[in-house]
């Protein structure tokens, strides 16, 4: 049984931190398909950091700013240059996934994996079984919380919300929503580069190209499974991780009899299954709103 | 308290250019403390765009507003609201999804950064009693009636301690009543000394609530502050429409003013005995995308007849033209076009039929506004055709010429784009497509709407002339002076029934009543 917890945890983290940044750009009104690009960065910026500097937090940090400057990135693409959220998104993702094999190609020659010394600290044997688990899936449930926190019970985060519902509304306030989405996209890169990093340096010590499979555009579905609730979206990304976990185990037990293909695929058709059923729930107003005209 | 001479709120020489076009042009005035002020002109005089430089929201390109003896910087809401403006919105501006307390709080300024849920109701619930305003402060915006979100946006806009209060046509979007608890507010902020801007359009209303008038007419300043007690709506009226334009039937004036009542002789006779040209029976839809679902409703129009329908906005008229238009789905009753059975029947073949739409959204939904005149303004007839038939896009250019020419569409040629041109000429486009020989159920769907009063009038005469032909017309309105001019009968709907039929002479109040369902 604990083994399956801490696959749970140890896949589940990752997704949760970049959903988290998933949640509070669609809050602030930006549709951020770049998630899968900013947590590639973070995790190989985190694994080329302790590489070079050879400091866990030194590799952190680094993998902050990158993730940070992707988002202002995206940022300024979408609000300056007044390009299509979605498209930028993809490209970010594209950047992301391209850039990093380019730079890991840039340091390493034609290597397509990277292996660090060592990771993110553990726990440690004083907990067990968990010991394995890395400070950063501890951290996970109070990143979440605080984050709760600061979007459903401060004004700014109502402030942010009126943003992403009702730009107009906001403005109307003095609230400047594109200087609110600078702040949320910022945010939304820290948490993203935690996600990649743990990622690469949670339970693994290496980075290898493409080795998000996906898991941005699934924080991304999480997102609007959970109604960009930070709670719900956690929930969904979670629920998303326990299914893979299964899938797994899954493997293991029926082996020959499923084909293994179709197992893998479970979380994925999970995310098809979820996005639907909340469509359903919410009466497929999912759409974005859209500025209001001035006249 | 506030010296009633004190200027709580001037304008030096204000302009305001959007692109080509000019909003407000060098527009001084003064506006004294602690009174009640209307705004009055036509749409498109410039009057949302001075509230919204007033408060902050739009930069003047010259010029400047000054708050009591400050000058402002222009275009910056936060220090307007320091200064003291808030500005209530015609289309409010609250997030649906926000609860009544949290619409509250995202506006708020100062202490008090953090909440929880019972926190922010104790801050917020004296402050809607002291207005007056019963409401769960649970309860979300987009489930509340229009009357209470204008009463949460007044609320949102005095959550600071607001000197000059500026509200954007507040009158539209309500009930005669409605209006009436709206004026009883305003006169007690007033008490309070809170100076009020009252952007109007109608005269009656004006006269009624307001210390001093103001008159703007194409971005100048016409006339004003002048003091109500020394005006009368004849000579309001006048400043309204300018002594240049064409003259009015009275009746049409009062309407298009909102100076007085209007009388409205029904002109329907032998044709009461007619077939209907449309026919609800006993009609129940699916809950709609666009509003409630209708529920029951009966309803006919013979040829020759304009069926006005009034009702607070949101209570099922989009839902109507929908399941006219085969958007919407009965899930019970039938739809009879001139004596058809239509129910089960696309809108080609009702459109083939005799049926026109002048839709709600000129913008969206009536024009291309990214394709051609000529464009536009075929897709009536080709659409009526095999979509493989040969076009001979010089006739229809010609057509289209000598059509849109017929009814006084002024634009340069076929070849421009719908987009460029103004609301009343995008609507004159719209009418001629929609109003031709075949037409037998014209429906038009707030088809003044931001038009100025020549442009209204203009569309009145040829909804007249349709009806004159023996059209059936159903026109949807939030204004009942205009029902009222030109409806030979008028239904009322509320929450997606029929509340009500009045025929002339109509009595506001009765109309009223039937709108917010007090019998």
């Amino acid at each position: 049984m604990n083994d399956i917890i801490i696959a749970i945890l140890r896949s589940g983290t990752p997704l949760v931190y970049v959903t988290l940044a998933g949640v509070i750009a669609q809050r602030a009104g930006i549709w951020n398909l770049g998630l899968e690009g900013l947590m590639i960065i973070g995790a190989c910026a985190t694994i080329l950091g302790i590489v070079v500097t050879g400091s866990v937090t030194l590799a952190l940090l680094i993998a902050m700013l990158f993730a940070v400057l992707a988002s202002i990135l995206l940022w300024f693409v979408v609000e300056k240059l007044k390009a299509n959220p979605i498209i930028a998104g993809l490209g970010l993702t594209g950047l992301g996934l391209g850039g990093t094999a380019l730079a890991i190609q840039s340091f390493f020659g034609s290597q397509s994996a990277v292996n660090a010394p060592f990771g993110l600290p553990r726990l440690g044997p004083a907990f067990g079984a968990y010991g394995v688990l890395s400070i950063l899936v501890v951290l996970m449930p109070v990143v979440v919380f605080a984050l709760w926190f600061v979007l459903c019970r401060t004004r700014f985060g109502l402030q942010l919300s009126a943003c992403g519902q009702h730009p107009f509304a906001a403005r109307s306030v003095g609230v400047n929503p594109s200087t609110m989405r600078l702040i949320a996209l910022s945010i939304g890169g820290v948490l993203a580069a935690l996600g990649g990093a743990e990622l690469a340096a949670g339970s693994l010590q290496f980075f290898g190209q493409n080795m998000t499979a996906g898991r941005g555009f699934m924080a991304f579905a999480a997102v609007i499974f959970g109604a960009a609730h930070p709670l719900g979206a956690t929930l969904a990304a979670m629920f998303f991780s326990v299914l893979s976990a299964i899938g797994i185990r899954a493997q293991l037990v029926f082996g020959d009899s499923v084909p293994h293909d179709l197992i893998q695929a479970l979380p994925y058709l999970a995310t098809v299954f979820g996005l639907w059923l909340s469509s359903r729930l919410r009466g497929g107003t999912a759409g974005g709103i859209t500025e209001l005209r001035d006249d | 308290m506030t010296d009633p001479h004190a200027p709580a709120l001037q304008c030096q020489n204000v302009s305001v250019t959007y692109g080509p076009v000019t909003a407000l042009n060098a527009v001084s005035t003064t506006f004294g403390a602690g009174l009640i002020h209307a705004v009055v002109g036509q749409n498109g005089a410039g009057k949302t765009t001075f509230a919204r430089v007033a408060s902050g929201l739009v930069a003047p390109t010259a010029g400047h507003v000054a708050i009591g003896s400050r000058i402002m910087r222009g275009g910056n809401v936060a220090q307007a609201r320091a200064a003291g403006v808030e500005l209530v919105h015609q289309s409010f501006a609250l997030p649906p999804s926000f609860t009544v307390a949290e619409a509250m709080e995202f506006g708020a300024t100062g202490t008090g950064r953090f909440f929880t849920r019972r926190s922010l109701f104790a801050r917020w619930r004296p402050h809607l009693e002291s207005l007056d305003i019963s409401v769960d402060l649970g309860a979300r915006i987009r489930d509340l009636p229009v009357e209470s979100q204008q009463g949460i946006e007044i609320a949102r806009a005095l959550v600071t301690q607001a000197k000059v209060l500026i509200l954007d046509e507040p009158t539209a979007v309500l009930s005669p009543s409605g209006i009436e608890k709206l004026f009883e507010r305003v006169r007690r902020l007033k008490a309070q000394g809170v100076t009020v801007l009252l952007i109007l359009h109608k005269i009656r209303e004006v006269l009624a609530v307001a210390d001093t008038v103001t008159v703007l007419r194409a971005g100048r300043l016409v006339d004003g502050p002048l003091m109500t007690t020394d005006v009368d709506g004849a000579r309001l009226s006048r400043l309204i429409i300018g002594e240049a334009s064409r003259g009015f039937a009275a009746a049409d004036e009062q309407a298009l003013t909102g100076a007085g009542t209007v009388e409205h002789t029904s002109t329907v006779g032998e044709a009461a005995t007619a077939t209907p040209v449309l026919k609800l029976s006993n009609i129940t839809t699916f809950v709609d995308q666009e509003g409630p679902a209708l529920q029951d409703v009966d309803f006919h129009v013979r040829p020759g007849e304009i069926v006005g329908v009034a009702g607070v906005e949101g209570n099922g008229q989009r839902t109507l033209v929908r399941l006219i238009a085969d958007f919407a789905r009965a899930s019970r009753g039938e739809v009879h076009l001139a004596g058809q059975n239509i129910s089960t029947q696309s809108l080609a073949q009702r459109r083939s039929k005799g049926l026109r739409i002048i839709p709600f959204e000129r913008n969206t939904e009536g024009l291309s506004l990214t394709s051609s005149l000529w464009e536009n303004w075929t897709a009536r007839a080709l659409l009526e055709k095999p979509l493989l038939r040969l076009v001979n896009p010089a006739r229809l250019r010609s057509e289209c010429d000598a059509a849109l020419k017929a009814w006084g569409v002024r634009y340069d040629n076929v070849a421009q784009k719908a987009g460029a041109l103004s609301g009343g000429n995008a609507q004159k486009v719209i009418l001629s497509r929609e109003i031709d020989p075949d037409a037998k159920l014209i429906i038009a769907a707030q088809p003044t709407r931001g038009l100025d009063i020549g442009a209204t009038a203009f569309v009145w005469d040829a909804l007249r002339k349709a009806r004159d032909r023996g059209c059936g017309i159903i026109l949807i309105s939030s204004d009942l002076d205009e029902l009222f001019d030109i409806s030979d009968r008028v239904v009322v709907m509320l929450a997606g029934r029929v509340a009500g039929t009045f025929t002339a002479p109509y009595d506001i109040n009765a109309v009223g009543a039937a709108m917010i369902g007090v019998s």
